[in-house]
């Protein structure tokens, strides 16, 4: 029943693990109650929905179907929950009013981006990669991660990152934006179904990041205490 | 081909100077941050210390002050007084020659004033400098007090040690526990309406504890702090802890009234005996 699964597991074990790992910051996340603290409940629910995506788009890939579509439209999806995690984290009005501009803008142009990059809608089995939206996505985490950093060196709320939940979660996600922002363009064009460009080692790259952006929420999460989130 | 090749390389390149930058990036908020905490933590220590410093030479400044004054009274007032006593005698002499009683007994008077007048300021230049304090510590200090209290008062006042000799400590120490008792039963005396004032003082190897119990009306703790601490003078007992590193305690015990607990760490006094204190030394005195 699960052989194909299996199998494409086996050939494909690195983003295969990318998939599976999001089950340890989820465990934590029930285990430590981190969903009390608003900010990690967003989390939470990225994990669920990244699982969900990830897990149909691998039953997919094993069936040699095109699982594309998942993937374009889990751009907006998770912009909106990771990015809507700082909505409560920023104190100025005008950062939360970006955010929520930017997660408003973001869906609009990734629907104007799949059909940008899509000659025929109905046409699944040739459903192309969004050509800018995950650069987009990359770039506008990335700035709001700086502008979170800026927030938390300016105010100097917190006495030890390194205890601070989210700061694992921003440094996780800096790592996996940072690794994808230049390859995400070119996915448009490798991931087609008549593939003829090989992206070698630089293919794996996310999914490596991908891997150690879990690790790193699976770090914040374990750092959460509910007496504390309050504090954060 | 060979521009898929360039390409790849250049993907990988770009993609690992992007990580790099957000490693460093990572890297350098956590450094940045802690050192930023450094700084804060030295200017809050060096504000800290200021106002420390700040606060003991006000209080040296009260405490010469007091002795000033105290000197005043005696050298001046008491002198004075001493005189007009010592005319006031000759005088009634003379008086008791002629005879008439009206003036004898308005010399009698004027005598009796006067010697009233010599003990009130005896009285308050002993208030003003605790001289038992500096001669014999703090036990017959706070003996002392208790004994003036009460013949002043409709009060019972108990006092209790856990050690019958007080080792000697240094006199900021001594004169700042004294303070802090006299502030305290001043208060259960003005603000408690209390019959009966506990006074316990127990030292150990590292601390010294005053305790001061009263059976009066009780305060909220919380509620006092609150209403910033002013009204009863709690602002400066805890301000006088902060310089010799003590804590206070507020308490409401179960029985009512209220209790404070003031913890000072020891600090015996130096090897040379201090000289004992004059209370109407002319010298600055540093407590």
């Amino acid at each position: 029943m699960f052989d194909s699964h299996f199998a494409y597991i086996v050939n494909n074990p690195i983003s295969s693990i990318a998939v599976f790992v999001t089950v340890l910051p989820l465990t934590l996340t029930i285990v430590r109650k981190a969903f009390f603290d608003q900010s990690l409940r967003l989390l939470f629910c990225y994990l669920v929905a990244k699982l969900i995506i990830d897990l149909a788009m691998l039953h997919f890939a094993s069936h040699r179907t095109n699982n594309i579509l998942f993937y374009n439209l889990s751009i907006p999806l998770f912009y909106a929950l990771l990015g809507g995690m700082f909505y409560f984290k920023f104190s100025e009005r005008s950062r939360r009013r970006f955010l929520i501009a930017s997660i408003i803008g973001l869906f609009f142009f990734c629907a104007w981006d799949v059909v940008n990059s899509n000659e025929d809608l109905h046409n699944m089995r040739e459903h192309r990669v969004v050509l800018y939206s995950k650069t987009v996505e990359g770039v506008l985490m990335i700035l709001l991660i700086l502008l979170y950093f800026y927030e938390i060196i300016k105010s100097l709320q917190i006495p030890n990152l390194l205890t601070f939940p989210f700061f694992w979660v921003c440094s996780g996600l800096l790592l996996y934006y940072s690794s994808l922002i230049f390859i995400a363009p070119v996915i448009h064009y490798a991931y087609t179904w008549n593939n003829t460009m090989d992206l070698g080692i630089t293919e794996v790259i996310p999914s490596i990041f991908e891997i150690i952006c879990a690790l790193l929420f699976s770090v914040g999460i374990y750092h959460y205490s509910p007496k504390d989130y309050a504090k954060q | 081909m060979q521009s898929s090749e360039e390409l790849k390389w250049a993907l990988l390149i770009a993609s690992l100077a992007m990580l790099a930058m957000a490693f460093c990036m990572i890297a350098f908020v956590m450094y940045y941050q802690k050192r930023r905490f450094e700084e804060e933590k030295k200017i809050s220590d060096i504000e800290k210390n200021y106002n420390r410093l700040l606060l003991d030479t006000a209080l040296n400044s009260e405490e010469t002050e007091r002795r000033r004054i105290a000197q005043d009274l005696h050298d001046d007032i008491g002198t004075m007084l001493s005189l007009t006593k010592l005319s006031l005698n000759q005088l009634s002499k003379l008086v008791a020659n002629s005879g008439d009683e009206k003036e004898e007994s308005i010399m009698k008077k004027s005598q009796s004033l006067v010697e009233e007048t010599i003990l009130h300021v005896r009285r308050i230049t002993r208030d003003l400098v605790p001289t038992t304090l500096e001669r014999f510590g703090l036990m017959e200090a706070i003996e002392e007090f208790i004994h003036k209290l009460e013949e002043d008062n409709n009060l019972i006042i108990a006092f209790q040690s856990n050690t019958e000799e007080f080792p000697r400590q240094g006199q900021k120490l001594e004169l700042t526990l004294y303070r802090i008792m006299q502030e305290l039963v001043n208060n259960a005396i003005k603000h408690a309406s209390c019959t009966k004032i506990d006074i316990v003082l127990e030292i150990d190897e590292e601390m010294i504890g005053l305790r001061v119990t009263d059976n009066g009306v009780g305060f909220d703790p919380e509620k006092i702090k609150e209403s910033n601490l002013a009204g009863l003078g709690l602002l400066g007992i805890e301000s006088r802890l902060a310089i010799v590193n003590g804590t206070v305690q507020y308490e409401q015990p179960a029985k009512g009234g209220s209790s404070a607990i003031a913890r000072i760490p020891v600090n015996p006094a130096s090897g040379n005996k201090p000289e004992p204190l004059h209370p109407f030394r002319r010298e600055r005195v540093n407590i």
